[in-house]
């Protein structure tokens, strides 16, 4: 038996090359979104011999701000280290007065997205995304949203879909759970009025018929989504929950070129598109400097919805 | 074709030998990783199924279930030989467990908990197999007032399960419930308790507290001892075997804590460890030895054992029907399902049964293989405790503190692991007991959480607790198991609920 | 554990009062941080404040309770014990936490390990430090390489891994 351990882990040993190139830091908890991608670009810059030998480090806590914070202080001028992130730091930075922000590191490329989607379970009254405002418009404390942690992405598009309603955000009756699945859990149950979180955590419930899609957050209609934008409901409101790719602060111009370069021959490669496809995850990849202008545009305006819910001062 | 013929299909295919030598590699890696403290199953799967990905689908999935399970078992290990539970799950293994082990009971422990895990994991795979869509039902009926009715009846009862002195278990308790302030409320957003502490941010971390107050605190307190050889640890007296009383006192807690633990892994914000805190209280409760317990009463190994395994298979309920990750494993596990192309959700049952069963398969056999793997190691196990003292408790620290800088390598962990290893020593020391400061830290956040939630629904209307008839029930339930203790201590039968009530650190 | 039986007549216990002492700072060290916290109870009208209030309350009562229970000596007696190997122990993880990302893993760890088996009698450091940091090397290789962990490397990991 001990043989059979021994030999297996030594065959494991074999194939692993002793070089490390890219060190990925995912700033949550093995499982979560963030894991996921870093670990999901680990296995496609590998198997495309972009970098032979990646590892991704765990460095949890408030909603990345902890890894970010890290990652900024120890790797200055490290072309090996890449950190994932998202959307939802953009708020967390705010949220959790972090003393580091995205400026403090060099954002390459943002690598997929999700936008979010308005439901209300198939047995609600509510029919289409006019049924819910009008209910938020009579009474916003009757009409109780679920969806994933306070000042996350579905927290502000809440706030974002009040304030285009006309109504006043801190007057939303917001219930915040762990993460969009116990969300889902609460809508299906019928204990809430509404749910929020990303389309694709709602996907295989709305097929099924147990969920009714109202809008979508997406600035078009989006390819085989049932649903109007919530700009067509005449709400101008869009959101969409990114993840992306930064490298360490303080590279050169040519470090920064080689990183990009690296990053964006992984997210035009096959075997990237087939992992988005199994995962359900979009394409969305942009960089450069459309990237930094999307960056700056969405980091204020995140921190004046904050402001507006209440949860920034 | 039915459920039966898809499940008898799946097994056919995973008893190849090629397959099941792939399930014996996933047990074996999956218990040497998760025997470590501070290293859960969680973990255990992130960290191994890289392993798995250099396989063939069926090859893939059948080590994937294996390294499931032996995560889970490697936990139950440690805990019962060291009582340094790495995981929420196995505190209260640790509780008798480690009791029996000391007193040289540790192979029946072993023991009841692989059969118990075994019986449970079978059990609950098969009712996850033919009745998931309808347990998935009732398991959404459960909202937030009713899972707070949940958290006060486990309150209520884990407390019942305090020791001897209530002052010191309140206490305790509501050492647990301090630190469980501390963090971001996940309600507002609001920073509690954090002083400005980037780090104290996310709380504090379970799996921390629990290796510090067990692994280091109990390494502190034995190694301040002033005769060491007072408690000298009795490797194997009797049989390494469960003996005929052990087997009759063991099968029922196995069934009870299956169905125990089931429901509650099915619920989407249940948790495994309320399981394990409700059948421990239930097994105090029935048990014709409870002056054991806290003792060494192999109930309480048995069914919270049964109950922790049975919730495990319980959270695929919620996984495979709605594609609802309720823990951090079935998070994990989703992710290794989707490498399969799996995409979990209320149709996956219609649209891909050949590898919904297949998995399911995987589960039994993986299942099966535990057992046929640990039994006969057991005698080696427990060879373990006749490691030399500074040898043991030197590996213990160092496996500890691994774990600790392997999930989180900060120093600010490390800190707290110091921290609270010290706190454990000193409540060690004065005869607080251990376990309800971790239960307090586990259940305070989702008990209030839940409370507000309800409240928020409500728009502040208290009665609306009371308004779902399973609500109520739980809270009558819970107000029950408060109020008659108190008459029957009135009634002069306090010396007997004293003897009850064992110390348990 | 703590089999010990509390005796009838004492003395008031230093310890227990030190203990409710305690206690009482850490609710008012819980008071005074939900008095800064803004009041977002929302509709549910149970606030982020509300919950640290009761607990804090719930400790006040506890710090009183210790103090009756001092005064009338119910506390058990404690086991004797040694303070030094429980320093030893101490030291050994203090002197990893500081030494871990200067020194790596395998010789921060391997200190610990050295503590921690002279505390519990094994006083050879010159035999306990190599061994502890020769098997902790060993853990690191198996977790780092094989299973990609992410252990701080130090001067010794980069000898044998000038890459990890």
């Amino acid at each position: 038996m001990k043989h059979l351990v021994l030999a297996s882990l030594f065959a494991g040993a074999m194939a692993l090359p002793a070089m490390a190139d890219y060190t990925i830091i995912a700033p949550a908890n093995p499982g979560g979104g963030w894991d996921q991608t870093a670990r999901t670009m680990q296995t496609v810059l590998q198997e495309e011999g972009i970098s032979k030998s990646v590892q991704v480090q765990n460095v949890p806590g408030a909603g990345g701000t902890i890894g970010l914070a890290q990652f900024a202080s120890q790797n200055k001028g490290n072309p090996d280290a890449l950190i994932v992130g998202g959307y939802v730091m953009v708020g967390a930075i705010l949220t959790n007065n972090s003393p580091v922000s995205l400026k403090d590191v060099t954002p390459i490329a943002r690598l997929t997205g999700e936008y979010e989607a308005i439901v209300v379970p198939a047995a609600s009254e509510i029919q289409d995304m006019a049924g819910l405002v009008e209910k938020l418009k009579a009474d916003p404390g009757a009409v109780s949203w679920a969806g994933g942690s306070a000042g996350g992405t579905d927290h502000i598009a809440v706030g974002l879909i009040a304030k285009a309603a006309g109504v006043d955000p801190t007057r939303i009756n917001y219930i915040a759970y762990s993460g969009g699945g116990e969300a889902l859990a609460a809508i299906l149950g019928n204990q809430v009025t509404a749910g929020i979180s990303s389309l694709g955590e709602f996907e295989a419930q709305i097929q099924a018929g147990t969920l009714r899609l109202l809008a979508v957050s997406a600035p078009e209609r989006l390819e085989g989504v049932d649903a109007p934008t919530l700009q067509e409901a005449g709400l101008d409101v869009t959101l969409e929950n990114w993840r992306m790719v930064a490298a360490a602060p303080g590279l050169s111009d040519e470090q920064k070129a080689k990183v990009t370069a690296d990053v964006e021959k992984m997210a035009k490669s096959e075997n990237w598109q087939k992992q988005l496809a199994d995962k359900g995850w979009m394409d969305t990849f942009l960089a450069g400097p459309e990237f930094d202008a999307q960056l700056a545009k969405d980091t204020e305006a995140t921190a004046a919805i904050l402001k507006d819910i209440g949860l920034v001062k | 074709m039915g459920a039966f013929d898809f499940l008898m299909q799946g097994l056919a295919t995973a008893a190849d030998p090629m397959l099941l030598f792939y399930a014996l590699i996933g047990v074996t890696l999956g218990t040497a990783v998760g025997v470590l403290p501070g290293i859960g199953p969680a973990l255990t799967v992130a960290l191994l199924l890289p392993v798995t990905y250099r396989l063939d689908p069926a090859g893939s999935l059948i080590m994937f279930a294996g390294i499931y399970y032996g995560g889970m078992y490697g936990g139950s290990t440690t805990s019962i030989l060291l009582n340094t539970p790495g995981e929420s799950a196995s505190i209260i293994t640790a509780l008798e467990g480690n009791k029996m082990a000391r007193k040289g009971r540790g192979g029946p422990a072993l023991a009841t908990a692989a059969i118990g895990s075994f019986i449970a994991g079978l059990i609950a795979t098969l009712l996850l197999a033919f009745l998931a869509p309808t347990i998935v039902k009732l398991a959404l009926v459960f909202g937030p007032r009713e899972y707070f009715a949940l958290m006060v009846l486990a309150f209520v009862t884990v407390s019942a399960a305090f020791g001897d002195s209530a002052l010191r278990g309140l206490t305790s308790l509501f050492l647990g419930l301090a630190l469980a302030c501390v963090g971001i409320d996940q309600l507002t957003g609001q920073a509690r308790l954090s002083f400005g502490q980037a780090e104290l941010l996310d709380g504090i971390e379970v799996t921390t507290m629990a290796v510090a107050m067990f692994a280091v605190g109990e390494a502190l307190f034995i190694a301040g001892q002033r005769d060491q050889h007072d408690d000298e640890v009795t490797a194997v007296k009797g049989s390494v075997w469960m003996s005929r009383s052990d087997w009759a006192r063991s099968w029922k807690p196995w069934l009870r804590g299956t169905v125990i633990g089931f429901p509650i892994g099915a619920m989407p914000a249940g948790g495994a460890e309320i399981g394990t805190f409700l059948s421990y209280a239930t097994e105090k409760k029935l048990s014709k030895h409870p002056e054991e317990f806290g003792q060494g009463a192999i109930e309480g190994v048995a069914g919270p054992e049964a109950a922790n395994n049975a919730s495990a298979a319980g959270t695929l309920v919620p996984l495979l029907t709605l594609g609802l990750p309720t823990s951090a494993t079935a998070a994990i596990m989703l992710a290794g399902f989707q490498q399969f192309g799996l995409q979990p959700g209320p149709l996956l049952f219609a649209t891909n049964p050949t590898l919904v069963w297949g998995l399911i398969a995987s589960l039994l056999i993986a299942n099966a293989m535990l057992l046929v793997l640990n039994l006969p190691l057991i005698g080696l196990w427990v060879k373990l405790l006749t490691v030399p003292k500074p040898w043991l408790y030197a590996g213990i620290l160092l496996f500890a503190t691994l774990g600790t800088i392997g999930a989180n390598p900060s120093s600010v962990e490390l800190g707290m692991l110091l921290g609270f290893g010290v706190l454990g020593y000193v409540m060690r020391l004065y005869g607080y007991p251990i376990a309800p400061i971790v239960v307090g830290l586990i259940l305070g956040p989702m008990a209030e959480q839940q409370l507000r939630r309800a409240l928020s629904i409500s728009q502040g209307d208290w009665s609306y607790l009371l308004h779902s008839p399973i609500a109520a029930t739980l809270l009558g339930i819970a107000a029950l198991a408060l109020i008659v203790p108190l008459i029957l201590r009135a009634r002069g039968k306090g010396q007997v609920l004293a003897q009850l009530a064992g110390d348990e650190d | 554990m703590s089999d010990l039986q509390p005796q009838t007549k004492r003395r008031p216990d230093g310890a227990a009062l030190v203990i409710a002492a305690g206690l009482a700072v850490i609710a008012g060290v819980m008071l005074w941080d939900s008095a800064r916290l803004a009041d977002l109870g929302g509709y549910s009208g149970v606030g982020p404040a509300s919950v640290p209030r009761v607990v804090a309350g719930g400790l006040l009562g506890l710090a009183g309770w210790t103090v009756l229970a001092a005064l009338r000596g119910d506390f058990p007696e404690r086991p004797p014990q040694r303070v030094a190997p429980v320093l030893w122990i101490v030291a050994g993880l203090a002197v990893q936490l500081l030494l871990l990302h200067v020194a790596g893993f395998s010789i921060a760890t391997g200190i610990l390990f050295a503590c921690t088996a002279f505390a519990f009698g094994k006083r050879n450091l010159a035999m306990t430090l190599p061994i502890g940091i020769a098997f902790a090397f060993v853990v690191w290789v198996v977790f780092s390489q094989l299973l990609m962990l992410h252990l701080p490397p130090g001067p010794l990991e980069h000898l044998f891994f000038p890459g990890g």
